[in-house]
């Protein structure tokens, strides 16, 4: 197994296991961590590229690093804001737990 | 190579962990040992900026945050969560065990068939990442500039606590 193979499995082993977390939680900030997961496996995939993908490729720009780069950035974005949307409503309901958020349940 | 295959159960042990544990602090304890994990995978794989990066924005930033909101939420339905967890894990299953199936056979697919060369692993240049990232991807930095503002202003106004204005 080459190391490429075995990185990409492993992003896919962590990105399966965030999708597990979102689907099975119920409490908001737990979906949070999952969505955690699956974002630093798509991170994994752009490192491993970036590593072991280009056979003999000049790549000046470092076009892997520089998209784990923004990735990151913009995944802190996501958890601040996600994590303030979830306060805003635990203000209104005074639980995270998103099976009581059913007030457009028809 | 022998660093990666012990590094790699590390890393799906603690994020099995996170997504398994019933008490939302350690899930999210584990999440921060997980992500850890994966910057000191980015450091034996020669990204060594991009390691500290991730150890002081996920570890330092994300996973402290998600701490501290379940320090305010108090999340106390542990026992529901647990009560519920029988037909949520088999559907979590049902839906996650497919993707994982595709995932893996289409990485086998494209990948085991042939040999990739790992003739010339790419070396990490800081200077080139920089010299590139205020050149060439100077627009991108201003746009994660600005996301960057709205996300503050927006937190900022999503956090605050309106009812407090009143007394």
């Amino acid at each position: 197994m080459t190391p490429l193979a075995l990185l990409l499995t492993l992003s896919c082993v962590l990105f399966t296991l965030g999708l597990f977390a979102v689907l099975t939680r119920r409490n908001a900030i737990l979906i949070l961590v999952g969505v955690e997961l699956m974002l630093n496996a798509a991170n994994i995939n752009f490192i491993a590229f970036w590593r072991y993908g280009q056979a003999g490729v000049e790549d000046p720009n470092m076009i892997g690093p520089m998209f784990v780069l923004f990735s990151i950035a913009i995944a802190a974005a996501e958890a601040a804001v996600g994590l303030a949307i979830i306060l805003m409503v635990f203000r209104h309901t005074r639980s995270t737990d998103l099976n009581r958020l059913d007030s457009l349940h028809g | 190579m022998i660093a990666l295959f012990i590094l790699i159960p590390l890393i799906v042990l603690a994020a099995l962990g996170a997504i398994w544990k019933a008490r939302p602090v350690h899930a999210a304890l584990l999440l921060a040992l997980s992500l850890s994990l994966v910057a000191v995978l980015y450091l034996l794989l020669g990204a060594d900026f991009l390691g500290l990066i991730q150890f002081s924005v996920y570890v330092g930033a994300v996973a402290v945050l998600i701490v501290f909101s379940l320090l305010i939420t108090r999340p106390s339905d542990e026992t529901k969560e647990i009560a519920r967890r029988p037909q949520s894990i088999l559907a979590g299953l049902i839906c996650a065990v497919p993707v994982l199936a595709v995932l893996v056979y289409s990485v086998s697919y494209s990948i085991g068939s042939d040999e990739v060369s790992e003739s010339s692993p790419s070396q990490f240049e800081l200077a080139e990442l920089g010299k590139s990232l205020f050149t060439t991807y100077a627009p991108a930095v201003m746009a994660v500039a600005v996301m960057l503002t709205a996300v503050m202003i927006g937190a900022a106004l999503f956090a605050r606590d309106f009812n407090q204005r009143e007394s």
